[in-house]
């Protein structure tokens, strides 16, 4: 498996390579990928579901069993056969969407890249390996988003989603950390054989849940989908229905079995999943672009899924996973469908096209059998796999919620026929309903743009085989899936068995008689018929594809950046004493705190004086200090305070420390050089004392901070518990560093990782001091340039009236 | 003797500067490769090397720091860089972060001569700390600059009003006297 994910990597950097040159052989090389994976996948098939699972493990810190490890269950081997069998057809239909174009490559490789991320998603065994993948899922979704990088609307629907699954992706990892700790393993299938329970428990569970609600595009978080359309068609078929939003839905379905019952699983996933399940059908309603409908109709049937998932009972999961599976089909196949249809007639618009069923023949046959699956009717997969789920919703053993979960499903359902019939007629429909001249003018685009739209079926170009191949593949599928029931249903119930064992006698059936699922779905499909039917005059003139949860996202958005400026004015006031204040008054604490929790009997046994020079010394060291506090002029305070600092010199080479005396002498010095260059810019004197800080708290607190850092240096070096490493360091000096100056020797070293952060430092404020005279020299040039300008106006123009 | 910025310079000093600085770079190398062994090291040489750029600021303007045309952000970056490598160099060779390896040579006539890795080290820390303060000299350079860019801005404003009264006024008298 790593191979493979490592081949995925490769391909990345290599698509990426060309950079804004021409690369038309990347998206086949990219292709080739996830094909190979595919067929790898295929192979290891009987194995896997025969319980013979191949794992893969790579270190990283062993000790906090970190690293990659990967596990092939039924379910990996399932999802990973969606993911790099529709990523082969959708980066095989690329090749045909876009045609010559100079950035193929980074979409190939950013396709490719992030093909490789949800195969890690799938196979993940590791909770950090798990959240790794998540996170670079949802990098290489904002990138992708904002591939028209051009476009303002692109790149903020980008940030928009990133942020949201971002966010999303600290609480999955918030959570999963949480689990890890309370199940003492970082393996997920350790994990979730070995369930932990308790407040903490829940609590992680309601964070990994968050996590999933982001990714899957779940109400509250849903409205991220949605925007992401601006992503090309191809990626929004790939990421934003078939795969990665699938993500949320994966962690749900390898959860719910072992956690379904604890905190308020249930109880989330059901509220969370029917309100986007119904807000979504609403939603789809109302888009006059074909693309946003059915993207509004993603987020309902992921709330579909969710529920079926979340729920947990071996009945829902299974029929979840069939879900799945048709999901991926019909939905895949109805975005590569419309962009087909973009690409042959020009627009999307519902309100424009007609007459595309003569047109398009075989477009508009792909587009009636993914549509008939998506609304569930048979012989179609997603007719097979409602079944199944109204079958299980009616027998979950849940009580309460069970009902409520049948019936919000049922109603839901209702609005997903009406709107897979509203696309599907808007789309194909002969005189479809709502395109009127009086409507198009109302709409703001006028009558001119309306008649364009491609009515006549010799005005569409036909698209190419090519083009249609992998909507036809995917077509395909859904139905003879759906006709061959039995032996999938089999295939499906040996899958399922990884998430949840009671699930091996589960089978689909695509006749089972006349039972309350069939009378259900013939309820659903005729008040399906019905509410399309009369709502086709409402649905005519409305277009709202920005959400009410979009503005406020965008609100909230805004004031949290106010808010940061806000702080920032605030905290960074510019100054000076201000900043000093705070620095002194903090260290101060701290260093109280711990004198006050340590031992103060410690001062006890101070050592005045260890020679009678020293007192003069220090004497005089306090003078010119005190002596500072009494100057006006800066001039003289800064020429007192290297005397001062001199004089401290002298006390360390007496007390038998020339190195470190050699460098105050020389800091010093420089010190002052520094300071009598930066003085002759600056007024004479002092500034009098802000009105804020009048003298006498400065001291205050430059009294009690001295006597706070004097009295900790002298508390620390009395309370000595440990043996000083000064013997070691004398006695090694010479044999391992080769060097007889020991004080040298620390500091290039034993002790020389140190002095490389140090140093580090010191380089880091170099280059802040160099470019700020670079940014000065920036602002002079630009002010110099329109400056330059007044001042010849400036000196010519008196001139000129002069004369 | 005057600079760009118009202040008053020694020749004296200058003269003394001028003399000195080979010195003040000698002693500075000095005290990097003698602190093994002695007091002195890296740091303190490269605050000896940085006193002598100062100096020659002092004593001869802005001009001195110019004409070295070396970028202080190259200084910096070649100084962190050969201390970081000096340290990541022995894990190449299986050993740890920093560990001293050291080097003995016998060349004719000097006798042993031995090398230590952690010299380098020292040297990477002395380019560092020239680089650091010529940064720091370097802003007082432009703000000289900006300086005298300014008064000399202000100088051609009054130079040229001035001018523009000087001539006008005649021009006026010499038209009115021809007439």
């Amino acid at each position: 498996m790593i191979p493979l994910l490592l081949a995925h990597l490769v391909a990345f950097l290599v698509c990426l390579a060309p950079g804004r040159r021409s690369a038309r052989w990347a998206l086949p090389v990219a292709a080739a990928v996830p094909a190979v994976t595919f067929g790898w996948l295929v192979s290891q098939s009987s194995s896997v579901l025969h319980g013979d699972v191949p794992s893969a493990n790579l270190e990283w810190v062993p000790q906090l069993g970190l690293g990659i490890s990967l596990r092939l269950d039924g379910f990996g081997l399932f999802m990973g056969l969606i993911v790099s069998g529709i990523g082969t057809l959708v980066m095989l239909y690329s090749t045909a969407y876009f045609g010559r174009r100079d950035d193929l490559g980074r979409l190939a490789g950013l396709l490719v890249g992030f093909a490789g991320a949800m195969l890690g998603i799938v196979w993940a065994d590791g909770l950090l390996s798990l959240f790794v993948f998540w996170e670079l899922t949802s990098i290489t979704s904002f990138l992708l988003i904002g591939f028209e990088d051009r476009s303002a609307t692109a790149r903020s629907a980008a940030q928009r989603a990133f942020l949201v699954t971002g966010l999303g992706g600290l609480a999955l990892l918030a959570g999963l950390i949480l689990l890890g700790i309370q199940g003492g393993t970082t393996s997920l299938s350790e994990l979730l054989a070995n369930p932990p329970s308790g407040t903490v428990t829940s609590v992680a569970l309601v964070l990994v849940l968050a996590g999933a609600f982001t990714k899957s595009a779940q109400f509250p978080f849903h409205f991220w989908l949605p925007g992401a359309m601006a992503a090309p068609t191809p990626v929004s078929a790939y990421l934003h229905s078939a795969t990665m939003v699938k993500a949320g839905l994966v962690v749900v379905a390898r959860f719910a079995p072992a956690f379904a019952s604890v905190g308020p699983w249930r109880a989330l996933v059901v509220s969370a999943g029917l309100a986007s399940l119904v807000l979504g059908g609403f939603r789809a309603m109302r888009q006059q672009d074909a693309k946003l409908a059915l993207a509004h109709g993603t987020v309902s049937q992921l709330g579909f899924m969710m529920v079926l998932l979340g729920l947990g009972t071996p009945g829902t999961t299974y029929a979840g996973v069939a879900m799945l599976l048709a999901h991926a089909l019909f939905k895949a196949t109805l975005f590569l469908s419309v962009g087909v249809v973009d690409h042959s007639a020009g627009t999307r618009d519902m309100r424009r096209l007609q007459g595309l069923a003569r047109a398009l023949p075989i477009t508009a046959g792909i587009i009636v059998v993914a549509s008939a699956s998506m609304a569930a009717i048979p012989p179609t997969l997603g007719f097979v796999a409602k079944e199944k789920a109204l079958d299980a919703l009616l027998d979950t053993g849940l009580g309460a919620i069970g009902t409520v979960a049948l019936v919000g499903i049922v109603a839901g359902s209702v609005l997903t026929v009406a709107y897979t019939i509203r696309i599907a007629v808007g789309l194909l429909g002969n005189d479809a309903p709502g395109v009127t001249v009086e409507d198009g003018a109302r709409g703001g685009s006028g009558t001119g743009a309306l008649l364009e739209a491609p009515v006549d079926p010799s005005g569409v170009h036909a698209p190419s085989l090519a083009f249609q191949g992998a909507p036809f593949v995917l077509a395909a599928l859904s139905l003879v899936l759906g006709i061959a029931a039995e032996p999938v249903g089999h295939w499906l119930a040996e899958v399922t068995v990884s998430l949840d064992p009671a699930t091996a006698s589960k089978a689909l059936h695509l006749w089972t008689g006349v039972n309350t699922p069939l009378v259900l779905s013939a309820g659903i499909i005729t008040a399906g018929i019905a509410s399309w039917w009369f709502t086709v005059a409402a649905t005519r003139s409305v277009d709202a594809p920005y959400s009410t949860a979009t503005r406020l996202y965008d609100r909230a958005y805004d004031s949290l950046l106010a808010g940061a400026r806000q702080v920032t004015a605030v905290s960074q006031s510019g100054s000076l004493p201000l900043y000093i204040g705070v620095v002194l008054v903090s260290v101060g604490a701290a260093l109280a705190t711990a004198l006050l929790a340590g031992s103060t009997d410690a001062i006890s046994d101070v050592p005045w004086a260890n020679s009678s020079l020293e007192v003069p010394l220090v004497a005089l060291t306090a003078l010119l200090a005190l002596a500072v506090l009494g100057a006006r002029q800066r001039f003289t305070a800064a020429v007192l305070l290297g005397g001062s600092g001199y004089m401290l010199a002298i006390v360390y080479l007496l007390q038998g420390a020339p190195d470190l005396a050699i460098t105050q002498f020389l800091v010093e010095t420089l010190t002052i050089v520094v300071f009598l260059l930066a003085l002759a810019r600056l007024p004479r004197d002092f500034h009098p004392a802000p009105s804020w800080a009048p003298r006498w708290i400065r001291i205050v607190v430059s009294v009690v901070v001295g006597l706070t850092v004097a009295g900790f240096a002298l508390g620390t070096s009395q309370s000595r518990t440990a043996e000083s490493v000064g013997d070691d360091y004398l006695a090694l000096s010479e044999p391992e560093a080769g060097g007889r100056n020991v004080v040298n020797v620390i500091l290039v070293d034993f002790r020389g990782f140190d002095t490389l952060g140090e140093i580090t430092v010191l380089a880091v404020a170099g280059a802040g001091v160099v470019n700020l005279v670079r940014a000065a020299r920036r602002q002079q040039r630009r002010k110099q340039l329109s400056d330059g300008l007044e001042v010849e106006e400036r000196s010519g123009r008196p001139s000129e009236v002069w004369r | 003797m005057s600079g760009t910025d118009g202040t008053r310079r020694s020749m004296i000093l200058a003269e003394t500067v001028n003399g000195l600085t080979p010195v003040l770079l000698a002693f500075s190398i000095f005290l990097t490769f003698r602190g093994h062994n002695a007091p002195g090291g890296g740091f303190a040489g490269g605050l000896v090397m940085a006193a002598a750029v100062i100096l020659r600021y002092l004593a001869s303007g802005p001009e001195a720091v110019r004409s070295l045309r070396i970028d202080p952000i190259v200084l910096i970056g070649a100084g962190l860089a050969l201390a970081a490598l000096v340290g990541t160099w022995p894990l190449l060779d299986g050993g740890e972060f920093l560990e001293s390896s050291i080097w003995k040579f016998h060349p004719p006539l000097i006798g042993e001569m031995k090398l230590v890795s952690s010299s380098l080290f020292d040297i990477g820390v002395h380019v560092l700390v020239v680089g650091v303060v010529m940064a720091v000299l370097v802003a007082f350079v432009e703000a000289d600059d900006e300086v005298a860019r300014a008064n000399a801005a202000r100088e051609e404003l009054r130079s040229n009003a001035g001018h523009d009264d000087a001539s006008g006024d005649p021009g006026t008298t010499t038209s009115g006297g021809e007439r």
